[in-house]
């Protein structure tokens, strides 16, 4: 029998052969020192390549891959929240009225801009109105501070010093006692 | 076999935890077979997610007639492929060996064959192997790794690529004596 092929001894080392084949080779390498070198060769390089090192994965991969899979979802924050409501909401009513009116998207919205415009009218000569309310209550307390002021200086300079001492003690005396005892009155539902 | 399609359905019906499972058991393997065939370890953990998140796309895809872990490596192999066109690194293409596997004659064992592998301790030898797995075509890299690294089948790697049994024998054979001969190169 001539020299065992390569293939033929790969398989004899992997039991790949069937028991004819396997005996066949056997009587073979009995008597074939030629064959039985190369079948240890081949023996010892099957055996360093099933025993290669193996490649070890983090300990996070799983969850790498699952977060790839299921993103986490990001929540939007409630101010965007409340803005995209009103948007909507008024997309909603723009398509109400289109509906109910007849009237195309277009005039629609030329009207409601229309009506933006008149209560700006309305609203210019009120905020004048307003500011003007406002200077005059400046001017009356400024007033009302300078008077005040002149009083004290009065009667400072009528009325002793120990007088002086008593009434501004008797007067925050009684502030703090108004201050405690309305505290205590609003505070509702606090332990005692 | 049957707890991979279990898990599988489990997975299509929604149940995070069974993909979990399916991750943990293959990262490694797949990792391993990626890891070896592109050769650097950051790229190979970025391709064992994508081939996951491949898989966990078209679960549904998946037909139990096959075994789940053939349908894993073939989707893994052809990720490999895809990228190899992008990157037009053709020089070891995965398809180009397969004209090549046809009516090649039986190599016999030689009078004067030298003694390369006894030459080496094992731990030299794993050394060796790993820097020669790299300078073999792709295409026996690839059944290579599967048999010997992975622990497939025969059957399993045809069920993998589509070929005959006997192609992917031959295939190993021609991987393990390419290997073989480059024991002695100098690294």
């Amino acid at each position: 029998m001539k020299c065992l092929s390569i293939e033929q001894i790969y398989l004899y080392i992997e039991k790949e052969l069937s028991p004819s084949e396997n005996k066949d080779v056997e009587s073979h390498l009995r008597v074939c020192s030629i064959c039985q070198k190369a079948l240890e060769e081949r023996k010892l390089l099957s055996q360093a390549a099933e025993s290669l090192r193996l490649w070890d994965a983090p300990p996070d991969f799983t969850q790498q891959v699952m977060a790839r899979i299921f993103p986490p979802k990001v929540s939007l924050p409630a101010w965007l929240g409340t803005l995209a409501a009103g948007f909507a909401s008024m997309v909603l009513c723009f398509f109400i009225l289109t509906l109910v009116t007849g009237q195309n998207l277009r005039s629609l919205l030329l009207s409601f801009t229309e009506a933006v415009f008149d209560f700006l009218k309305y609203l210019v000569p009120l905020f004048v109105k307003v500011l003007k309310l406002a200077s005059l209550l400046v001017i009356f307390f400024q007033r009302f501070a300078e008077f005040l002021l002149k009083g004290l200086t009065l009667l400072t300079s009528i009325i002793s010093t120990e007088l002086q001492i008593i009434i501004i003690s008797t007067t925050i005396i009684l502030i703090i006692s108004s201050i405690y005892a309305l505290r205590r009155k609003l505070a509702f539902g606090e332990k005692t | 076999m049957d707890e991979d399609k279990n898990l599988v359905n489990r997975a299509i019906l929604g149940e995070k935890e069974a993909f979990e499972m399916i991750i943990q058991k293959y990262q490694q393997p797949l990792l391993n077979y990626i890891g070896r065939m592109v050769g650097e370890r950051e790229l190979a953990l970025d391709f064992t997610q994508e081939v996951f998140i491949k898989i966990y796309s078209s679960l549904r895809s998946y037909k139990p007639q096959f075994k789940f872990s053939t349908w894993l490596y073939r989707i893994a192999s052809n990720t490999i492929i895809d990228y190899w066109r992008k990157k037009k690194i053709d020089a070891f293409s995965l398809d180009q060996q397969k004209n090549q596997d046809k009516d090649l004659p039986p190599i016999q064992v030689q009078a004067n064959e030298q003694p390369l592998v006894r030459k080496f301790e094992i731990s030299q030898l794993r050394e060796k192997i790993e820097r020669a797995l790299d300078k073999i075509p792709a295409s026996l890299r690839e059944v290579f790794i599967w048999r010997h690294i992975n622990e497939l089948s025969y059957e399993e790697i045809a069920e993998i690529k589509g070929l005959p049994t006997g192609t992917i024998k031959n295939r190993v054979f021609q991987a393990k004596e390419m290997i073989r001969n480059l024991l002695e190169d100098k690294p």
